[in-house]
């Protein structure tokens, strides 16, 4: 039972100073087997304290961010998920399900998390899962309004993920919940 | 279909002592069980069948109940689980996941220490399977019992438990392959023929098979051999049948259910069965409400230990008591574990068959009379036996504990118990005591809880005492105020005699110097030692800061009066002196009262110099531990004799005798044990501190109020009577550079005139200040480094905290000193 922490766009300290103080409360060390987090966090001091929360930490590079070393994509393997990580502002249209699923198609994994838009949003498609945990500082966009500070959490458990949202509305959590049980591996015939 | 085993007489079994109950003598197992009361002591196998099936039922509902798994909704799921509570960041701690979060840490440390679990029988213990079983035993028990969560040491309880179940399913085995016959249900031997048409039926074979199948449902297989067995074979095969009572869940011996089995053991050990020793209490780190004394039940338990070692041999009681060495050091190792790190697994298994046949219900014997006080480890036989244990187990170190002489040493030789020991002689010893512990569970409260209360390790404890206690509280406190009261009294006779041989003393100062003392010996005479301490440093750091001021007036008029500023040095170190001795050292000041006499006794006489010290006590090397008052005084007082004997010596002795007779505390002392005492290191740390500060205080006060009175015969006779206390109080100290460079330093011209003689001691004052700084920073460098080393990370805050303001009081020193060495 792995609990894999998904968020981003932080944009500290440029556009917000900090995590929400409910969210900071919630996110303590010990519980969490692996955060991703898919950019823009911008400085080393949060990547610092994300590994405070955790050891196994996957960050991807978003257009802010400082540290110019973080890879543009990234995968890795969960339990019996794969797992894809990419910021999305380099995926043209932003936040367009068609060309991040031929992201995923090109990563090749079953559950696909992107950021930029600072939108949560949450697709099933194709037997796969794509996943935009939003911003968790609820830092301004300049393609969406009315930013909500929103993360993921993931709970891999064999075959079975169930995805917890946590979105910070009117000053109170807000936790919202979605299952995904992914099919049995299919072998693709080669062409 | 019962079957009486009561006739059946105890075979001959391995070396087992000889008043085993009958039955079952060979299976260790089920006797236990029986012992323990889970099993009932009935004579039908039948009733213990059923009985075991029913531990083994609800054992099995625990499991599936307890063993969280958040994805499985509870209760069947009737009521989606409400995101917003029970996702898995939920700070809610009764939602699920959180319960899941805490099983998990408690699983971390059940599997840490069962991975540690009895190495050199890693062949049973370690095997996944076993883990396994002992693993979610502790859980479940853990998760029923949430008061007394995992503690270490309950893995060690279980896991004999669970071999002795072990080895009766491998007596079984033995026993299948001895009497397979027995075992297996052979029906080959008579075939049914199975034509339709005619029913043949042969009534002979009919019958045979008839009384074969009678015989395999029933108790009375093939009666004849069954009857002709070995009782104890007999017992083996009536508790295995598959067919008996409750089926196979009645199987008394069985593998399959030997994780139920273990649990209910435990259960039942750890519970105490309604029994009067509990095994869970002795985990328990609070006081228990039912418990007349305000300890927890171990260190009570300990107590009782001390209590009757005190009865049986009372020389190794007093003599481990002066040591220091309290019982719930190695008692509760013992207690805890029930003595499984003390043996080894065969003996272990001996003596817990000892144990576990001893009664354990409650002998009520305990006494509402407030005078005194009962035990509850020796309120039944059980209880009585296992303190009768250790009792035994002491006394059979008898020789080697009394050839030690620290209690270091001595825990040593209780931790590390001999592997080789006549374990017979033990036990016959244990029993012999079990009696004497059960009649003599009435204990005078002095004398019950001596030690406990002596070495309290919060002084908290003092407060959550209850009011049943008081008389206890009253007893204790009588011996303090008559110790103190002494203590006072001898100094007040020592003051009459310095007045009578200082003439015209200041009456002034004397007066407060008498209040003072006995100021402070009144405020220390209420209170058990630890808050003592904490007093005296209120006291030190209340008046420290008004001596601040004074000592800054004091320098500014040291300019103008040059006699006063001399009577103020000799005057200054007098009480100086004097107040070392009756400074927080509680100990030291045994023997440091017993100097003064004597110095007094000395009368006058010519003064060899005016000596200075600043710091007669400098820090103790961190190390030691303060509270170990017993030891301190002891290696004191010798030192301190030593240098009263010096002081009877002609004046012209050279400056060299100080440092060797330095030098001889300085060994004792840090060979002082030390003792893991968290809070006796932070108040020998502060007190470190708070002594430095005293000594201030002491000097600038008497310098200003007697700034003003002065003979020359006083000084004289001042300066005479103040030089051999201040080679005491150094004598005292662990300072053995210092001192002797101060003393080197001092001008031997007892003819002098006043005025070369008073300029060139302020001149030395300076150097001997700087020179003492100087050694008092050093310390307080190792101190740091020292205190690195420390484990207790609150302790180095404390520490810090207190080195900041002794570096300023240090630099204030500084100061000083180079004050007096301008002049």
């Amino acid at each position: 039972m792995v609990l894999v922490l998904a968020l981003g766009d932080l944009h500290i300290p440029h556009r917000a100073a900090d995590l929400p103080p409910k969210f900071k409360s919630m996110l303590v060390p010990g519980k969490i087997q692996h955060i991703i987090c898919t950019g823009n966090l911008c400085i080393k001091e949060v990547q610092d304290y994300l590994k405070t929360l955790c050891p196994d930490l996957h960050i991807t590079r978003g257009e802010y961010d400082e540290e110019t070393r973080y890879p543009e994509t990234k995968m890795l393997t969960i339990g019996q998920f794969k797992l894809g990580l990419c910021h999305g502002h380099q995926v043209i249209p932003w936040g367009d399900l068609d060309s991040l699923a031929m992201l995923q198609r090109q990563l090749d994994v079953d559950i696909l998390v992107t950021g930029h838009t600072h939108q949560f949003t949450a697709y099933k498609h194709e037997g796969g899962v794509v996943i935009n945990p939003g911003s968790a500082t609820g830092a301004y966009s300049s393609i969406t309004y009315d930013v909500n500070p929103s993360f993921v959490l993931m709970d891999i458990d064999g075959l079975r993920v169930v995805v917890y949202v946590y979105e910070l509305i009117d000053g109170e959590v807000k936790v919202d919940k979605i299952d995904f049980k992914k099919t049995a591996t299919t072998t693709h015939s080669a062409h | 279909m019962s079957k009486d085993i009561a006739k059946e007489e105890a075979p001959s079994s391995s070396g087992v002592a000889p008043s085993e109950s009958p039955t079952f003598a060979s299976l260790r197992g089920v006797q236990w069980r029986i012992n323990l009361g889970i099993l009932p002591r009935s004579s039908s196998i039948d009733d213990l069948r059923r009985v075991t099936a029913d531990s083994r039922r609800r054992y099995a509902g625990l499991r599936r109940q307890l063993l969280v798994d958040p994805h499985v909704p509870k209760n069947g799921a009737s009521n989606p689980p409400n995101p917003v509570m029970d996702n898995p960041l939920s700070q809610n701690p009764d939602s699920t996941w959180s319960r899941f979060f805490r099983n998990a840490e408690m699983e971390k440390m059940v599997n840490q220490d069962l991975s540690r679990l009895y190495p050199e029988h890693e062949s049973y213990f370690l095997t996944p399977g076993c883990q396994g079983m002992l693993r979610r035993i502790l859980l479940l028990w853990c998760l029923r019992h949430p008061e007394c969560s995992y503690r270490q040491g309950m893995h060690e309880l279980l896991a004999p438990l669970m071999y002795v179940l072990h080895i009766d399913i491998e007596s079984l085995s033995e026993v299948r392959k001895l009497y397979e016959d027995q075992f297996i249900e052979k029906f080959d031997g008579f075939p049914f023929e199975e034509n339709g048409d005619a029913y043949n039926f042969d009534f002979k074979k009919f019958s045979d098979s008839l009384e074969d199948e009678i015989g395999s449902q029933g108790n009375a297989k093939k009666v004849c051999s069954l009857n002709d067995l070995d009782p104890e074979i007999q017992a083996i095969v009536l508790l295995s049948d598959a067919y008996g009572a409750e089926g196979e869940l009645g199987i008394v011996l069985s593998e399959k259910f030997m994780e139920h089995d273990a649990y209910c053991m435990f259960d039942a050990l750890m519970t105490g069965a309604r029994g009067s020793v509990a095994m869970a209490d002795f985990f328990a780190s609070s006081p228990a409400a039912e418990f007349q004394s305000g300890l927890p039940p171990v260190i009570e338990a300990s107590a009782a230990l001390y209590h009757l070692l005190s009865i049986v041999d009372s020389s190794l009681h007093t003599h481990l008591v002066e040591l220091g060495v309290e019982p719930q050091y190695f008692a509760l190792r013992w207690l805890r574990v029930l003595f499984g790190r003390e043996f080894s697994l065969q003996n272990l298994l001996v003596i817990w068959d000892e144990i576990f046949s001893e009664d354990n219900s409650p002998l009520n014997k305990v006494s509402k009379d407030s005078d005194y006080f009962s035990f509850k480890l020796e309120d039944s036989f059980r209880g009585g036996l296992i303190a009768a244990m250790a009792v035994s187990m002491i006394l059979s170190l008898r020789s080697s504990l009394l050839a030690t002489e620290t209690a270091t040493s001595c825990l040593q030789r209780l931790l590390k118990f001999p592997e080789s020991i006549n374990l017979k002689k033990l036990m016959e010893k244990a029993k012999s005591l079990q009696i004497l512990a059960l009649e003599s569970n009435k204990a005078p409260f002095s004398s019950a809880f001596g030690g406990v209360y002596k070495c309290k390790k919060s002084p908290t404890n003092s407060l959550n005492v209850p009011s049943g206690l008081g008389s206890l509280k009253n007893n204790r406190s009588l011996l303090p105020d008559r110790y103190w009261e002494e203590k006072w009294r001898v100094q007040h006779k020592a003051e009459e005699l310095r007045q009578n041989s200082l003439g015209k003393h200041p009456p002034s100062g004397k007066k407060r110097w008498v209040e003072r003392i006995k100021f402070r010996l009144s405020r220390t005479e209420s209170a058990p030692s630890p808050a003592r301490n904490e007093k005296c440093k209120k006291e030190h750091h209340s008046i420290r800061r008004c001596l601040l001021e004074d000592l800054t007036k004091q320098l500014g008029l040291e300019d103008v009066a040059e006699n006063g500023g001399c009577f103020e040095d000799s005057n200054l170190e007098d009480h100086h002196s004097v107040e070392v001795q009756g400074e927080g050292q509680n100990s030291a000041n045994k023997g440091s009262i017993a100097t003064i006499d004597d110095r007094c006794e000395n009368g006058s006489g010519a003064v060899v110099s005016e000596e200075k010290s600043f710091f007669p006590d400098p820090p103790i090397p961190p190390g030691c531990s303060i509270n170990d008052h017993e030891i301190y005084s002891e290696k004191s007082s010798p030192a301190s004799n030593l240098s009263v004997d010096d002081n009877g010596d002609p004046r012209g002795r050279s400056p060299g005798d100080l440092p060797h007779r330095v030098s001889l505390p300085s060994d004792d002392v840090s060979h002082s044990p030390l003792h893991e005492n968290e809070s006796s290191g932070k108040t020998s740390s502060t007190k470190e501190r708070r002594n430095l500060s005293g000594k201030f205080q002491w000097f600038r006060k008497y310098g200003r109020s007697n700034v003003n009175e002065e003979t020359s015969d006083k000084h004289g006779g001042i300066n005479e009577a103040a030089k051999p206390p201040v080679h005491d109080s150094k004598c005292s100290t662990a300072d053995s550079s210092v001192a002797g460079t101060s003393c080197n330093s001092h001008p031997t011209g007892k003819g002098d005139t006043m005025d070369q003689n008073m300029m060139g001691t302020l001149k030395n004052l300076g150097q001997a200040m700087l020179e003492h700084i100087q050694v008092l920073e050093s310390v307080f460098q190792q101190n740091q480094g020292q205190v690195g080393s420390l484990d207790n990370s609150s302790r180095n805050i404390l520490v810090g905290k207190e080195q900041v303001t002794a570096i300023t009081s240090l630099k204030e020193l500084r100061k000083m000193s180079n004050l007096l060495s301008e002049m």
